[in-house]
């Protein structure tokens, strides 16, 4: 059965999505696994976006977390500050299972760069900012979806936009931060990858016609790759989901 | 109560100054008061200061315009049609602005507490991260910068709890904001569909308000259902109708994005050539002849269909 990589990420995506819990949906990818998660395994997950959409069931791919198709059948519309203080009081009553993120570039620590490559002051490249990601890395445990390569996983990022595990176990309870949230995974074209008890990023499932190589060619820093496990190939059921039912337009995948 | 009803070239030319602090309503690529905004560039009012959210292409306009002297930003894209705002872009790598990078939470909050009238609020947001570490305009170009608070926060530990460490961000004082709203009076009550995002707020917290709406609706209507409006006259300036006045982002209840025109200004935007050929095409000397550029017959393609809150098979790509 033939698949894309934005295919097997959107499918690993929705996995880290579990019924009945609630999730924060950024744009890009997740979107997709969110409207996957909910037509599969997880119909009862919750998606929120931090325009302040609580519940909602985006019935067409939205574009991004502003579309008016994320409000489609939800429950409630929050003005902002709303939406920002319940995700706040997350950090301790964990309201929210996990926030999806993206950047420019990652750290073996999971620290995320979405601000700017090069000098902050006078950047190569300038890029969106923030949006709600700092907000998401410091109150909840986060899903991290990135283009595998090697300017983009780095031994430090240019500007460290949203914070990961910082610089080891107790790196976020120095820096004033919620020392138990973090982030939980990193999806890439390559596998999916985790946080071991140092903190660092290593490689827990390798996707189907990956090789290690590949994963050592496009990294920037020392990864640990000798535990993982082989992830399976995308069934035919959930493939014909995918790209009839979530993304028929086929915007993302 | 009196009429605030006024067009966009009074509106403009008696509330909004050189120099002014401004906040714009809606977000990304909705409900964005890019009619109001075309406006502002025409009369060419400058060195403004943006407190910028979650913004888009029409702020993006007005930089590019060479109109803005510093934003506060947390997001600058047409989120789907591109990833950051280009003329934004192009200004950071060229020092051509003063930009402060804050996290939307942040914002959000901030211009909270300044509709709640509080000097700053106290937030364990940015800690840790480069938004506390790297500070985008420093104390020294502050002071040259009357219209941005003379730092971007303070750590400070929380009283309450020893130990624990806050961030003190002051609340902005906004001269202007400007929303696009579904409906609105002449007296100036605002009514909101779909997500309101920080709009009540800076209308509240800014000095002066101005109001776009798609429908302008008599106010004995608007009192007879007061539980649906967001917004009193007391807090609103002017009162200006514009139909489609969001046009290209989104207008919940009324039209989608434009797909083609947020691409086209993507496209357009990689230079600062093409910008301005952009914006001599699309910014003509009104609304209604800006809205005979774009046409009636590709305008009814973006209309929503009332069921599903969204245009019915927009081509999206």
């Amino acid at each position: 059965m033939e698949y894309t990589s934005q295919q097997m990420m959107a499918i690993a995506l929705s996995k880290e999505i579990k019924d009945g819990k609630t999730y924060i949906i950024g744009t890009g990818l997740p979107l997709i696994g969110g409207a996957l998660a909910k037509h599969t395994h997880a119909p009862n997950a919750s998606l929120l976006f931090e325009t302040g959409v609580i519940e909602g069931n985006p019935p067409e791919v939205p574009k991004c977390v502003a579309d008016l198709r994320n409000a489609y059948r939800a429950s409630v519309l929050w003005p902002q500050y709303r939406y920002f203080g319940f995700q706040t009081l997350s950090g301790k009553r964990h309201y929210i299972d996990a926030g999806f993120l993206g950047g420019a570039q990652i750290d073996p620590y999971g620290n995320l760069n979405s601000t700017s490559v090069g000098d902050y002051h006078r950047p190569v490249t300038r890029l969106s900012g923030s949006g709600g990601a700092n907000g998401i890395a410091t109150w909840c445990d986060t899903v991290i979806v990135m283009k595998h390569e090697k300017r983009r996983f780095v031994e430090h990022v240019d500007y460290c936009t949203s914070p990961g595990w910082v610089d080891g176990p107790d790196g976020r309870a120095k820096r004033g931060l919620p020392a138990d949230r973090g982030p939980r995974a990193v999806i890439t074209r390559f596998g999916v990858f985790r946080f071991g008890e140092d903190k660092r990023m290593y490689l827990a499932e390798l996707f189907p016609g990956t090789k290690l190589e590949d994963i050592v060619e496009n990294t920037g820093f020392e990864m640990d790759l000798s535990r993982y496990v082989m992830a399976e190939a995308p069934d035919e059921e959930t493939l014909r989901i995918l790209t009839t039912e979530v993304d028929p337009e086929h915007l993302m995948v | 109560m009196s009429s605030k009803l006024m067009t966009a070239e009074q509106a403009i030319s008696r509330f909004v100054h050189d120099g002014d602090c401004i906040a714009l309503g809606g977000f990304s690529t909705n409900r964005r008061a890019y009619g109001l905004v075309r406006e502002i560039i025409r009369q060419g009012k400058k060195d403004l200061v943006l407190e910028s959210g979650s913004s888009g292409g029409d702020e993006d306009m007005l930089i590019g315009m060479g109109l803005v002297k510093a934003i506060n930003v947390s997001y600058i894209a047409n989120a789907g049609y591109s990833m950051v705002c280009r003329r934004f872009r192009s200004a950071c790598e060229k020092n051509e602005i003063l930009f402060e990078d804050y996290s939307i939470d942040v914002q959000t909050i901030a211009y909270h507490g300044a509709a709640l009238g509080l000097p700053y609020v106290p937030i364990k947001n940015m800690l840790g991260s480069d938004l506390e570490a790297k500070w985008g305009i420093s104390e020294e170009q502050r002071k040259s910068c009357p219209k941005l608070p003379p730092v971007k926060f303070i750590i400070q530990d929380d009283p309450f709890h020893p130990g624990e460490k806050l961030c003190l961000v002051p609340c902005p004082e906004i001269d202007v904001a400007l929303i696009h709203v579904q409906q609105a009076s002449p007296e100036g009550i605002c009514r909101i569909s779909g997500t309101a995002f920080q709009d009540e707020d800076i209308a509240i917290a800014a000095k002066h308000t101005i109001v776009s709406c798609e429908e302008l609706i008599p106010d004995e209507e608007m009192r007879r259902e007061p539980d649906r409006n967001m917004i009193p006259g007391l807090c609103v300036d002017a009162v200006v109708h514009i139909p489609w006045g969001a046009h290209p982002s989104q207008c919940a209840g009324f039209y989608d994005y434009d797909p083609q025109a947020l691409k086209l200004y993507d496209e357009c935007g990689k230079t600062q050539e093409g910008f301005m050929d952009f914006m001599k095409k699309y910014l003509p000397a009104t609304h209604e002849e800006y809205l005979q550029i774009i046409g009636e017959e590709h305008l009814n393609t973006l209309k929503v269909d009332p069921e599903l809150g969204f245009a019915r098979a927009l081509q999206r790509k």
